[in-house]
């Protein structure tokens, strides 16, 4: 990281020091690869004996693309590590099989007032954690008093969605009491229109109270839940191992013995190791691949329910992106169908809102803007910029659910902006760095994209666009007052009419002051080898193992 | 260089014939090495005037025309863009070729400077260069060229620096050791004698007359310097989209290879070919230029 910063920011001698580093670094890269050779040579033999007892034990190999980066997931924010914890946590409530319909979790029933203001939870009996400890009304509240107590850094998701911690203004929930062995009774400050939606969400998994107080920071190397499988042991940057959890409370689940999640970065060589019976289950399949994979009998393929957009960002603050015009003409330049067939193989449909189609609040009516190079002209033209520019074109390194390849989306769109006079150089860095230079506006434009966490368009409209998340998701530094305005009163709205009507009106604000060029809602696609049953892609990107079996 | 050919001639009364031409004759018998630099001829031709005469435009992209196969309209199909693969495999030969010359060029220059120094003065000039040729020697030498341009960022300059650096010391440690034998020699000694200064010493006599190994190194290091750029424009390190430079248009084709095999079956063909051509010549030169290898 520290290398990265000095040659991305600074000249001449910060370079011939990071040099020097570098050297150290590859000398001291070398000496731990001779140290770590035979640590890894045992691991290796760990998971061929577990693959060979798969006679009587039924273990499935989860091939993804990265590591998770904490198991504590109200530590973290990203998919991967969702991945793990949906299997070892449970939340309160739960998503639908393949939709974010709230379901029964933990709490097998619940009530909220007619206010929107209070919440009672019956809770399920008899549910123990991973380490004995029993799962009661104590239990969630404790959880609930940890998380309150923390800041943005510690729990970065929960001041996000409930709008703070502790005694902070914009903190929503007032209070969390134990109203009965089993019944816990959660109270308002205002009304939270997705407040079970958010509680279903992976980072509110209930965790273990005598854990989590013994082990502190360390919880997220040990976590202990209530899911359907246990932690066992994580190898960074390789295997999460989870087994069966003999006690779960649903009967019949989980079919799995174990689960291994294993990460391979390159998504041709996840397939390869698919096709050669290396793992069981592989995320982020090319759409090139899927004729493949479904003229192969021996594989099957597995289509993600859509929930997220693809984008190209466009820095607000920066020139000559600061003025709607050039945005406008952006939107209008670049040939999205195009790069829709090609690049994403078709799988995906044209965007048109920041939010996809299934979530409510969608605005229909809205026209896109149209592939137009001559309109788009005409607006440069507008803007005194008939010469057209030079801008960078930042392009994510990584391959994402939400846009397969990056790089040839940027090389599409380079050659469309070619045409209506705009010159842009293709930049990319390390993904870490990549975000970190975006959210700190350093880009012209830059290719991002989103996959919902709960199914409501507040995780789409407020989370990606509004000026409070400016520094964070908002990585364009658009400001709208207005906007502003609209997706607040949004938040507290319980009427759910009322709610979309003002979430319709935000997609026309934003529709006009074309802050992104929306481009795509793809599929992502999964694939497995034939002896997969019953596994279901869930739209958040989090799948849950339990009801998986192996033929 | 030409000074001692002139001074040979002019003793020995052009009954012989000088040292290049005896080279060249030696050269030509070698039916291999006329092949190698047939093909390294052809390849700089295609470089100057190719692009001049490409069917297509390097970067226009035609989407309806994805991955045509082979035809009489696009010879050697198209690619993932639509665009037109043979004249972005021409394109590239001026890309592949400049990157090479330039990278060994520069490289000749440090390290023939570097290598003079070293074995002239001797001593601790000798250690702390030598030393430092050693470490550089250590790693691998594309992971020497990869840690170079994520210093400098990933551009086709800075993969043309990262080549130019990692080739140094072996320009320095062969100038090094060809100077080492000649500061013996006689007309060294008598140079010195009559009181000539070492700037004259060393660039109108030792410099010229170890020239003849830095000719063959120099053939054969370009080939490896077309490979070390395709490998940093494979991995995204070189030469940015949309430019056709060989090794991206490799790593660009790396996901259609069963749909699509001639998008990489042309570039990686285009790589062989040239490296195959400055082999070829720099064993011939070798040949030729090594008395000790005369019959």
């Amino acid at each position: 990281m520290i290398i990265n910063k000095n040659g991305g920011v600074n000249l001449g001698n910060k370079k011939i020091m990071s040099l020097a580093f570098l050297m150290l670094l590859l000398i001291s890269t070398v000496l731990y690869g001779c140290s770590g050779g035979s640590e890894e040579g045992s691991e290796g033999n760990g998971e061929t004996g577990g693959e060979g007892e798969s006679g009587g034990e039924k273990v499935l190999i989860f091939g993804r693309g990265g590591d998770s980066v904490s198991l504590d997931p109200i530590t973290v924010t990203d998919g991967e590590s969702f991945k793990v914890t949906k299997n070892i946590f449970d939340t309160l409530v739960n998503f639908g099989e393949q939709d974010t319909e709230i379901e029964g979790g933990l709490a097998s029933e619940w009530e909220a007032a007619e206010d929107g203001l209070t919440y009672t939870f019956q809770l399920e009996e008899g549910v123990t954690f991973h380490d004995g400890t029993d799962f009661n009304a104590e239990a969630v509240v404790a959880n609930f008093d940890r998380w309150a107590a923390g800041d943005a850094d510690q729990f970065p998701y929960y001041g996000s969605m409930f709008g703070g911690f502790g005694d902070e203004e914009g903190h929503v929930i007032e209070s969390v009491e134990a109203t009965g062995d089993y019944e816990v009774t959660i109270t308002l400050k205002r009304p939270m229109a997705p407040f079970l939606k958010n509680l279903a969400m992976s980072p509110f998994g209930i965790a273990s109270p005598t854990a989590f107080e013994e082990q502190g920071d360390a919880f997220g190397d040990n976590p202990v839940g209530t899911g359907p499988f246990k932690f066992v042991e994580w190898n960074r940057n390789d295997t999460v191992r989870i087994e069966k959890n003999e006690d779960y409370w649903i009967d019949g689940e989980p079919k799995l013995d174990e689960v291994v999640f294993r990460s391979i970065p390159d998504n041709s060589g996840r397939l390869n190791a698919l096709l050669a019976g290396e793992i069981d289950l592989a995320d982020g399949i090319n759409p090139s691949d899927a004729e493949t994979i479904e003229g192969d009998e021996n594989l099957q393929l597995f289509e993600r329910p859509s929930m997220n957009v693809g984008y190209l960002g466009l820095t607000n603050t920066r020139e000559p992106f600061n003025d709607p015009l050039v945005r406008q003409a952006m939107n209008h330049a670049i040939d999205r169908q195009a790069i829709i067939d090609a690049f994403f193989e078709g799988r995906g449909e044209v965007a048109k809102n920041p939010m996809p189609p299934v979530i409510s609040g969608y605005n229909d009516s809205i026209e896109g803007y149209e592939y137009d190079p001559e309109k788009a002209k005409e607006l440069l033209e507008e803007a005194g910029l008939g010469d057209g520019f030079e801008m960078e074109l930042w392009a994510m390194p990584v391959p994402r659910p939400y846009m397969p390849d990056g790089q040839k989306v940027a090389e599409a769109i380079q050659s469309d902006l070619a045409e209506v006079g705009i010159t842009a150089e293709i930049v990319s860095y390390e993904w870490a760095t990549y975000l970190e230079k975006a959210a700190n506006g350093e880009a012209d434009a830059f290719l991002l994209g989103w996959t919902g966490d709960n199914g409501d368009a507040d995780n789409f409209l407020y989370v990606l666009l509004d000026q409070d998340n400016i520094g964070s998701n908002n990585y364009t530094y658009y400001e709208n007052q207005e906007l502003h305005d609209i997706l607040i009163e949004a938040q507290t709205e319980v009427d759910e009419e009322v709610r979309n009507d003002l979430y319709m009106q935000a997609q026309e604000i934003i529709h006009e002051d074309a802050p992104w060029v929306p481009l795509a809602h793809s599929t992502p696609l999964l694939a497995g080898g034939s002896n997969v049953i019953d596994f279901k892609a869930h739209p958040t990107g989090s799948d849950k193992l339990s009801s998986v079996d192996l033929e | 260089m030409a000074d001692t050919t002139v001074n040979s001639k002019d003793v020995e009364l052009q009954k012989v014939a000088g040292p290049w031409k005896e080279a060249w004759r030696g050269f030509r018998k070698s039916k291999i090495a006329v092949v190698g630099m047939g093909i390294v001829i052809f390849f700089i031709l295609l470089a100057i005037f190719g692009p001049l005469f490409t069917p297509q435009g390097i970067n226009e992209q035609n989407m309806a025309e994805r991955f045509q196969p082979p035809s009489s309209t696009y010879w050697m199909g198209t690619d993932d863009f639509g665009r037109d693969i043979l004249s972005r495999v021409v394109y590239g030969a001026r890309i592949s070729l400049w990157v090479g010359f330039l990278a060994v060029v520069a490289s000749v220059i440090v390290g023939s400077i570097l290598g003079i120094l070293a074995g002239y003065y001797g001593r601790w000039v000798d250690t702390v260069i030598s030393r430092f040729f050693d470490i550089m020697l250590a790693f691998p030498s594309i992971l020497l060229a990869i840690a170079v341009v994520s210093v400098l960022g990933p551009s086709l300059r800075n993969a043309l620096i990262a080549i130019a650096i990692i080739n140094v010391p072996n320009f320095g440690r062969l100038i090094r050791s060809k100077v080492l034998s000649i500061k013996e020699d006689e007309y060294i000694m008598s140079a010195k004698a009559i009181g000539m200064k070492d700037s004259r010493i060393l660039f109108s006599h030792i410099l010229p007359n170890s020239m003849a190994p830095v000719i063959v190194q120099g053939t054969l290091a370009i080939a490896t310097a077309i490979i070390e750029a395709a490998a940093l424009g494979f991995l995204g390190l070189g030469a940015s989209a949309p430019t056709p430079e060989w090794g991206k248009m490799l790593a660009d084709s790396r996901s259609y290879l069963t749909n699509a095999p001639w998008t990489m079956i042309f570039p990686g063909a285009a790589i062989m070919l040239t490296v195959l051509g400055f082999n070829l010549m720099g064993d011939g030169l070798r040949d030729a230029l090594d008395p000790r290898m005369k019959s």
